[in-house]
């Protein structure tokens, strides 16, 4: 059993995503994260066990190495991509409750900005952390991030802005959500921003990457 | 000295009167307050005004909406505005769909000699002031343009899954630039005296792509656009924003004059870091943070980074803002400030 846990965690790490696929070149014609996933349930290993200790364990990894500048945006979206491969064998358990999501993530570029290269990592980082993540895109304005938490009253929030002429748009969606909703926790990331800036606004956390803000959901 | 003289001293780490500088290219919507606080109804005569270096000319490529050459493929998938600012490169691209290297002809494939005008880059460059270095601003950013070829992401893992594909890809995309560029320098010929060209490699932290694969699937290109423009005798500045400090040596073996935009507060982009490593051997361009001082900073304080500047890099930095987008949350007053502090 916890060979087939190790193999999985290791496609997932290094981006295998099935048997077909040429992704890395050192396991061709080996299984991937999708049939190994396969296999691990028809071996009724339990899926709290699949997704924690292989999956979202590796994703981990792959987290704390880009962090750590040992791989790049393209490993990271491999590692994303055999995620979803396993992933989508859960989707059952997760439907009947057998297990769940650590919580909601409402993710968003700000209003006026474009960027989306980091939000999107962010997103696949946190999705493989074990949470559901609802992505509002780019150019999104406040309202419709008020809106998405109302309809969502636990979720958590992470804003992105790469531009310092969208800093102030970050400002006033981090004030008008902390007015209506104080509780709810904002994490905010992005090239210009930082811990000072976090404090300024009221934000809850700055997260210069992934993995900073995956640890921070997971306090 | 004259501003071409001042030019290539900088750039051959030569003693300079002062270092030679560049304004960048104010965005649109900066230049009102600009020209209001210059008292002047020109970027051209602001230009004057600060007395930089160097002048560009757009390429004039006709191609609606955006009539840019940075917006000459129609890859995209959804329907954008399909200006520079409006390029998403993450968008759904052509491509997308593709995985044999032989679906590359099922792509319209612009012909740049149906676009881009002769007589108008003559003209603009004639029309160039011949004191100052006049500066093709080409982009060619074919590492840019094969990620909006498949959309970015997909484009990063195609990199890595089939990199057959990505180097067809990329390798078209390089040829049309060639193409366009020969163009352009043939009409311009004798009037030209540097080139801009570059893609967008680095996040604020780091390369986003691994710099072995940039090697191997990008600089190939990028030497080749280089080899084109130093055959007309041009001085080729070379563009990416981000922390790129492990590929900058790469780019001046593969023949690139200066490293621009210096992102000053990207990792290991600082002044006294590239000095270290670099000083007497590359030339740089930029340097002047615009994430942080050229926003938030006073007049004096942006004198002072920039005599700072000017203690480290006496010569070898062409002095100018870390992006050449001048964005309207910079003061003219700074832009101001920046510039008398380079004749101090
Ligand atoms: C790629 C890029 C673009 C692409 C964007 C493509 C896309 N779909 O995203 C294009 C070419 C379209 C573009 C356009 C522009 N850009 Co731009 N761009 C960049 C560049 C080079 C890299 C950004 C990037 O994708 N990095 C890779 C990702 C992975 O990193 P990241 O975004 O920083 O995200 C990481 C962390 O910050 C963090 N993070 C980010 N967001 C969040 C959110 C949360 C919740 C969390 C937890 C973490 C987190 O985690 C991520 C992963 O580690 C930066 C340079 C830089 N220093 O960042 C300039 C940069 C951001 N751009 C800049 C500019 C000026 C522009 C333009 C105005 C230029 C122009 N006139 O065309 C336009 C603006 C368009 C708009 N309205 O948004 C300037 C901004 C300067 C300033 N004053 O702020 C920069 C800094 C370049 C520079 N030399 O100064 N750009």
């Amino acid at each position: 059993m916890e060979d087939i846990l190790v193999k999985l965690g290791y496609c997932v790490e290094f981006g295998k995503v099935d048997k077909n696929a040429p992704y890395p070149p050192d396991m061709k014609g080996q299984d991937g994260a999708d049939e190994l996933t396969k296999q691990a349930i028809e071996q009724g290993i339990s899926a709290a066990v699949i997704l924690e200790d292989a999956l979202v364990a590796a994703m981990n990894r792959v987290g704390q190495k880009f962090t750590e500048k040992k791989i790049f945006i393209p490993q990271m979206l491999m590692s994303a991509k055999a995620m979803n491969a396993a992933v989508a064998h859960l989707k059952p358990f997760f439907n009947s409750g057998e297990i769940t999501r650590k919580g909601k993530f409402i993710i968003a570029t700000v209003k006026g900005d474009l960027h989306d290269i980091g939000k999107n990592l962010v997103k696949m980082a946190i999705e493989g952390a074990g949470w559901e993540v609802i992505d509002l895109g780019v150019d999104v304005p406040t309202e419709k991030v008020l809106e998405t938490i109302q309809a969502n009253p636990d979720a958590k929030i992470g804003l992105s802005a790469l531009l310092t002429t969208t800093m102030g748009n970050m400002q006033v969606t981090v004030e008008s959500i902390k007015s209506k909703y104080p509780s709810n926790a904002i994490i905010i990331g992005g090239a210009p921003v930082n811990e000072e800036f976090k404090t300024k606004i009221g934000a809850d956390f700055y997260a210069p990457d992934p993995q900073s803000a995956v640890s921070y959901l997971n306090r | 000295m004259n501003h071409k003289d001042r030019f290539y001293a900088t750039i051959n780490h030569q003693v300079v009167d002062r270092p030679a500088s560049w304004l960048g290219l104010p965005v649109p919507s900066a230049e009102p307050a600009l020209l209001k606080h210059f008292g002047v109804n020109s970027i051209e005569n602001l230009k004057l005004a600060i007395d930089d270096d160097i002048h560009p000319i757009e390429v004039p490529y006709n191609f609606p909406p955006s009539n840019h050459i940075a917006c000459a493929f129609n890859f995209a998938k959804q329907t954008h505005l399909d200006t520079p600012d409006e390029r998403t490169l993450t968008a759904p691209g052509f491509f997308e769909d593709y995985n044999e290297v032989t679906d590359i002809d099922k792509f319209d494939w612009p012909d740049p000699t149906k676009h881009l005008d002769r007589e108008e880059s003559n003209r603009r460059a004639k029309a160039t002031s011949k004191n100052h270095i006049r500066m093709g601003i080409m982009w060619s950013a074919h590492f840019q343009d094969a990620c909006a070829a498949f959309g970015m992401e997909h484009a990063l893992m195609v990199m890595l899954t089939n990199p057959d594909m990505f180097q067809v890809v990329i390798d078209r995309i390089t040829n049309f630039y060639l193409k366009a560029n020969e163009i352009f320098y043939e009409s311009t010929k004798g009037q030209l005296d540097a080139v801009l060209i570059g893609n967008d490699f680095g996040s604020q932290t780091g390369l986003m792509v691994d710099p072995d694969m940039i090697r191997t699937m990008v600089f190939p290109g990028t030497k080749k656009l280089i080899d084109q423009a130093k055959s007309y005798g041009l001085s080729v500045m070379h563009h990416s924003c981000g922390s790129i400090f492990p590929i900058i040596n790469d780019l001046h073996e593969i023949g690139a004059d200066i490293i621009h935009p210096i992102q000053a507060l990207a990792d290991e982009m600082d002044a006294p870091n590239l000095k270290k490593n670099f000083a007497n051997k590359i030339a740089f361009c930029g340097g002047v943070d615009a994430q942080y001082l050229l926003v938030n900073g006073k007049p004096n304080q942006i004198i002072n980074k920039v005599h700072e500047l000017k203690e480290l890099f006496p010569t070898g930095l062409i002095i100018s803002p870390s992006h050449e987008a001048i964005l309207p949350d910079i003061a003219p007053a700074n832009i101001e400030a920046l510039f008398k502090a380079i004749k101090d």
